[in-house]
């Protein structure tokens, strides 16, 4: 038991080692656009990448779920698209709404584009990188069906819901305040609520977890519809952050979203990852392109970027999970020695 | 049931007929659109905007076949398109330029299969890394401008046309397809390629130089996008680097799954793909006829993809229950009719092994 103990003790450390890696990549980004850009290190600018990371945070953790059971949901930019589009028209239409009720709506149409793609990957057997391209494609036409190519404006928009984005209540812009309390509550619900375990042992590996009783599809499901009502709590963001929404609003948003997931360590291969470091990771994504657009780096480099990262922290993972691999049957394959060794003497 | 009978039946039951029987059904229906879809001049000229979409399928076909993913094609054609148009425009010979694309796409084709055939990471983190990756590079490289006036006589193979009706870009695709039809279904190569499909740990056993085939697959995949990018050229005669961003991958990937090649790998036919492409032409062609919008056409083609996997996924259940159905008969049978047959042979070993 001792012996497993320490295999166990590996696993953790390596993990810590993944987390203080992007740790430090974060402390070096600030540290360099902080003497490069002369207006980097103003509490003006941390609010702006506070606010953007909000959003990201927020379907990160959602995608996070998604993620841990060897899945993936592509569609998240088109639900916060989509979404953010029917908060503000809502809104636009109805000055009276309360804006929680917006926020609920825009939750419960993202959960029920999620419980579309969980439906197609867990009922439908499509994998769920096909399945979500496919419905990436089809919310955003559903969306442009909706909006036939008007745009909610700014103006229309009742002044209290213009004002929420703008509000820094403790010094942190209210949209934060939201998005810290995501990435609580989900880091909460991953580390100890029995249903969010099931997450890990399905990524771990999916026909054990069957055998072993859990109910495979339905968690499945579950972080599908998560991730959903979480892009859908993203959109309603995202309409009170630009207050004008057009068809391509969150366009490629996916992109910041899986990439921030996997460079903070979330293993695409299923089973390991945290809310820490995925906010992490959207930290690091959004200060990057922050300081891109400071120093007057092309956008254009922020995509190649974002996949190049995606790329380079999927190699890593995939060589630290087979030198541990390798790691654990060495000490295993000399376990085997040894006993046999003791049981013949 | 006779022979004959049993054979046109299996033709008829085969799904490049049911497809054949879409594309009728959909000719039909836009001919009620539009008198003039029944032309000739028409009927020849509905794939050539798809063209380039077909080339990539044809690529990816592979990549499937073996029971792996590349979603970074469109990036890849743009690389290369871009990376053509910008070395003409430097000075270069418009063909020699074509060349420099062809290279660049097949580079990027063994950087995705080098990830996945060596270092053995899986082909939809990669290829979804890549597909942002590649289209970054493709913006690095020409920016937000464009590139236009490409020489006609380049031009011609995307959007030239041979005795004025037939077009050229439907030579090239045809003659790709059995050329890569050929590969895929009568070499050495493409039998390495569907045993890998269909077990990987089957193939390596037997001996079969798997990491090399997974790596030519997706530099063939990179190879037919530089193809691709030529073809596209022509066709809209300039680029820019945003292109093919849109709903062209999912269209590609559609060709593909709609061409009845399993996505789980191991199945699937050139001819099936070709056939789904026109297909695809064939709709997007009847709605836009109907003055139906690009999101609805969007729609439209991503819910046939979903449908095509889920038909397939439900053929192969009844497949698999009508398996096992016949195999618990064939046991169910031992059990009743505990045949002599059956039993004497095992006597007769024990017995000379007795003997001997």
């Amino acid at each position: 038991m001792l012996r497993r103990g320490e295999a166990v003790s590996t696993l953790t450390v390596v993990a810590r080692l993944r987390d203080a890696g992007i740790f430090v990549a974060l402390a070096a980004t600030v540290l360099l656009f902080s003497v490069q850009a002369t207006n980097f290190a103003t509490v003006d600018n941390w609010q702006d990448i506070a606010t953007d990371v909000a959003m990201v945070v927020t379907v990160a953790v959602g995608e996070t779920m998604v993620v841990l059971t060897r899945n993936i949901d592509l569609s998240v930019g088109s639900v916060v698209g989509l979404t953010a589009y029917i908060s503000s028209n809502t809104l636009a239409h109805h000055h009276g709404v309360p804006i929680p009720a917006i926020a609920l709506l825009a939750v419960a149409v993202g959960a029920a584009c999620g419980v579309g793609n969980g439906l197609l990957v867990t009922v439908g057997r499509i994998p769920a990188i096909i399945a979500t391209l496919a419905t990436l494609s089809i919310y955003r036409g559903v969306l442009f069906e909706v909006t036939h190519g008007e745009n909610v404006l700014a103006s229309q928009l009742p002044q209290g819901f213009l004002d929420l984005a703008a509000k820094t209540p403790a010094g942190l812009p209210s949209l934060a305040w939201m998005a810290l309390g995501v990435a609580i509550v989900g880091a909460v619900l991953l580390r100890w609520a029995p249903w969010a375990r099931d997450l890990y042992v399905i990524g771990s590996n999916p026909d054990a977890a069957r055998l072993a009783g859990v109910r495979v599809g339905t968690r499945v499901m579950t972080a599908f519809a998560v991730s959903g009502a979480l892009a859908g709590l993203g959109g309603f963001m995202f309409a009170a952050r630009f207050a004008s929404v057009d068809a391509v609003a969150g366009r490629g948003f996916e992109f910041d979203v899986v990439t921030a997931v996997v460079i903070g360590g979330v293993n695409v291969f299923g089973g390991s990852g945290s809310v820490l470091g995925a906010t992490l990771g959207a930290l690091l994504v959004a200060t990057i392109n922050n300081g891109f657009t400071l120093l007057r780096i092309s956008e254009f480099w922020k995509i190649f970027f974002e996949g190049t990262a995606i790329v380079v922290a999927v190699t890593v993972d995939a060589l630290f999970k087979q030198r541990l691999q390798q790691a654990l049957r060495r000490r295993r394959r000399a376990e085997m020695i040894a006993a046999h060794r003791s049981a013949t003497t | 049931m006779n022979v004959a009978a049993r054979v046109a039946l299996r033709l008829v039951a085969r799904w490049e007929a049911l497809l054949v029987a879409l594309i009728v059904g959909g000719g039909v229906w836009s001919w009620t659109l539009s008198d003039f879809f029944l032309r000739w001049a028409n009927l020849l000229d509905l794939a050539t905007p798809y063209v380039f979409i077909g080339l990539l399928a044809l690529g990816l076909t592979f990549v499937v076949v073996a029971g792996e993913i590349d979603i970074s094609v469109a990036s890849t054609m743009a690389v290369s398109a871009v990376c053509c148009a910008q070395v003409w425009q430097a000075g270069v010979h418009v063909w020699l330029a074509a060349v420099v694309g062809l290279a660049v796409a097949t580079a990027l084709g063994l950087v995705n299969g080098v990830l996945v055939g060596v270092l053995d990471l899986p082909s939809l983190a990669v290829t979804l890394g890549t597909l942002a990756a590649f289209r970054g590079l493709a913006y690095v490289i020409l920016g937000g401008g464009s590139v236009a006036g490409l020489p006609g006589g380049f031009t011609k193979l995307g959007g030239g046309y041979v005795a004025s009706e037939l077009p050229v870009a439907l030579l090239v695709l045809i003659g790709f397809a059995v050329l890569l039809g050929v590969l895929l279904h009568a070499t050495r190569f493409g039998r390495y390629v569907y045993t890998i499909g269909s077990n990987r740990e089957v193939a390596r056993f037997s001996g079969m130089p798997v990491a090399r085939t997974r790596v030519t697959i997706f530099v063939l995949s990179g190879f037919t996008a530089g193809v691709a990018a030529i073809v596209y050229l022509g066709f809209f005669g300039s680029v820019q680097a945003d292109a093919a961003s849109g709903s062209e991958l999912i269209d590609v990937v559609t060709a593909v799954v709609l061409g009845g090649v399993d996505i789980f790998g191991g199945s699937g036919t050139m001819l099936g793909v070709l056939l789904a492409l026109v297909l695809i032409a064939v709709l997007r062609n009847g709605m836009q006829l109907a003055n139906l919008g690009g999101a609805t056409q969007d729609i439209v083609i991503g819910g046939l993809l979903l449908g095509a996997i889920l038909a397939g996924n439900v053929a192969r259940a009844t497949r698999g229950r009508r398996l096992r159905r016949r195999r618990a008969q064939a046991s169910w049978k031992e059990v009743t009719q505990p045949a002599d047959q059956a039993r004497v042979p095992v006597a007769t070993t024990i017995d000379s092994e007795q003997g001997g």
